[in-house]
Parts: C-alpha cells; sequence; structure tokens
C-alpha cells in the first residue's frame, strides 16, 4: 500500500515540479534557472520540516515515505540541476554555473536545516 | 529582471499569457514517467538500505545515473529528434526527474553534519557534484557525438519543461553569452 502512495505521489510532484518551473521562467526568464533552483530549495525545506515532524512528534512511517520519498523526492530534481549547469558552461557562463552550483547547495542545505529546526522547535 | 540588464540585443521576453495546451496525452506522460521514476527510487533505496548514518549510496546511485540519462535524451530530442513529442516529457521531465531528487541529498547532508559525520557530509556533497556534473557531461557529449565547443552555440534546453514551452530567445541565442 506504501508503494502506491509513493508511486501516486511522485507522478503529481513530477506534474507540480513543470507547473512550477514552467511559471517561473515565464516570471523571470529563461536566462538563468530560477525554476529548478526554487523548487529544489522550497522542497528541501519542505522535507527537512517533515523529517523533523517524525522525529520529534513521532508521526508514522508510512505517511512520511509517501510525502517525502514520493511527492517531495519527485517534485525535486537533481538530474535538471546538473544538466542545466553543465548546459550554462558549455554555452560559456562559467560565472553562472558557478552561482548555481553555489546558490543550489548553499540554499538548499540551508532550507532542510531550518526546516528540520523549525519542526523540532514547534 | 533579467532581460532588462543582461542580454542586450534580444527581442524582450514575449509574455504568454495562456497556457501551453499540450493536451492530456503530455501531462499524463510527464505524471507516469515520474511515477515510474519515483518507484525505481524507491526500489533503489530499499535494496541499498544503509545504517541509519551510512554513506548514501543509494541516493548518490540514482542522482548520478538519471544525471547521465537526462543529459543523453534532451540532446538526443534537441539535437537529432526535434520532432518527437513523448520522450521529452516521458523520459526527461517525468522519469529522470522522478527517479532523482535533491531534497534527500540535502537532508542527507544536513544529517549527517548535525551527528557529528562532517567528514562523510563533505565526501558526500564533493562526490554528488563531481559525478553528477561528469555524468551529464557525458550523458550531453554522448548524446550530440562530440564536445560542444562552441559558446555562442546552441545550448541545451530547460530540462523540465516541453517543446512549445522554450522560448526561442531561451538558451539558443546567440547573444544569450555572459
Amino acid at each position: 500500500m506504501i508503494v502506491l502512495g509513493v508511486v501516486v505521489a511522485g507522478g503529481c510532484g513530477a506534474l507540480l515540479r513543470y507547473e512550477v518551473e514552467l511559471a517561473v521562467r515565464r516570471w523571470l526568464g529563461p536566462a538563468f534557472p530560477y525554476g529548478t533552483l526554487l523548487i529544489n530549495v522550497s522542497g528541501s525545506f519542505l522535507l527537512g520540516l517533515l523529517a523533523g515532524l517524525a522525529e520529534a512528534h513521532g508521526i508514522r512511517p508510512g505517511p512520511v515515505t509517501v510525502v517525502g520519498t514520493g511527492l517531495l523526492g519527485a517534485y525535486t530534481t537533481y538530474s535538471t540541476f546538473t544538466v542545466d549547469t553543465v548546459g550554462l558552461a558549455e554555452r560559456g557562463r562559467a560565472g553562472a554555473a558557478a552561482v548555481n552550483v553555489a546558490a543550489s547547495l548553499a540554499l538548499g542545505l540551508a532550507a532542510a536545516a531550518l526546516g528540520l529546526a523549525a519542526a523540532i522547535a514547534l | 529582471m533579467p532581460e532588462s540588464t543582461g542580454t542586450s540585443g534580444q527581442a524582450p521576453l514575449q509574455p504568454r499569457t495562456a497556457h501551453p495546451h499540450h493536451g492530456p496525452g503530455p501531462m499524463a506522460a510527464i505524471a507516469g514517467g515520474g511515477a515510474l521514476g519515483t518507484l525505481a527510487r524507491y526500489g533503489m533505496e530499499r535494496a541499498l538500505v544503509p545504517d541509519a548514518l551510512g554513506f548514501p549510496w543509494a541516493t548518490l546511485a540514482v542522482n548520478v545515473v538519471g544525471s547521465f540519462v537526462l543529459g543523453v535524451v534532451v540532446t538526443l530530442v534537441v539535437e537529432r529528434w526535434p520532432g518527437d513529442r513523448w520522450l521529452r516529457p516521458l523520459v526527461a521531465v517525468g522519469f529522470c526527474g522522478g527517479f532523482t531528487t535533491f531534497s534527500t541529498f540535502a537532508l542527507e547532508v544536513d544529517q549527517r553534519i548535525r551527528h557529528g559525520q562532517s567528514g562523510m557530509a563533505l565526501a558526500y556533497v564533493v562526490a554528488s557534484l563531481a559525478a553528477g556534473m561528469g555524468a551529464a557531461l557525458a550523458g550531453t557529449t554522448l548524446g550530440r557525438g562530440r564536445l560542444q565547443t562552441i559558446p555562442g552555440g546552441p545550448g541545451l534546453p530547460d530540462p523540465d519543461l516541453l517543446a512549445g514551452d522554450d522560448d526561442p530567445v531561451g538558451g539558443s541565442g546567440p547573444a544569450g553569452v555572459a
């Protein structure tokens, strides 16, 4: 049953990523992968929050797996991050590629830590 | 803000108000591919379950493999098979996006730092970056048949969008060099 939930949540997460990516591209333009950055940072925050809630407030593992592994795992993406970065570098935009890596790492790790700390402090 | 400062000499970004109507088919392909990718990642995590705070081999493996596959597919559908309508929603946006994960990576790093395993956290970050970028570069090179060496040349599209969503200015204009 958990497998079914993970699979359905994964499909929803992929659709959600597509819609957010599209909206952010309309908003900020195609020059930099802001959409993927926003998706990965927001998803990391939510997963941190979920892990903190599970740890400190004893949420059952089933729903945590469905939302964490399924929805948030599929919503965020590592492959688009790496292919976007390689694409920027290939076009001679090494600075933008470096900014993408640094911002994704710094903001993503900070967001997950913040979510974790917030949930434990609740 | 980016179009007002950066790319001079380009037509301003044309705001498209309507949602591109890809129809239910491509949307179903994104959801189906995402579901399959998520199932494959879940299977990997179950198969390679480590100690609670061991080295996260499963996530590293899916992120590296997914980066390679996405690099191949995105290059193929843009440069070799531009008329293809299904590979991009099914494999690029759906499967690879669902298979790989950034949030799990970030949480795994944080949890290791929190529990005094900073060395492992650093090794995990370095390995994910080096192997992930290397795999993406290997994939795009394989898909293209050569290394991209023209700085102003045609670039890769947004891997998380479909063909109709790509602004003609985006990612491919010769003026897009920063």
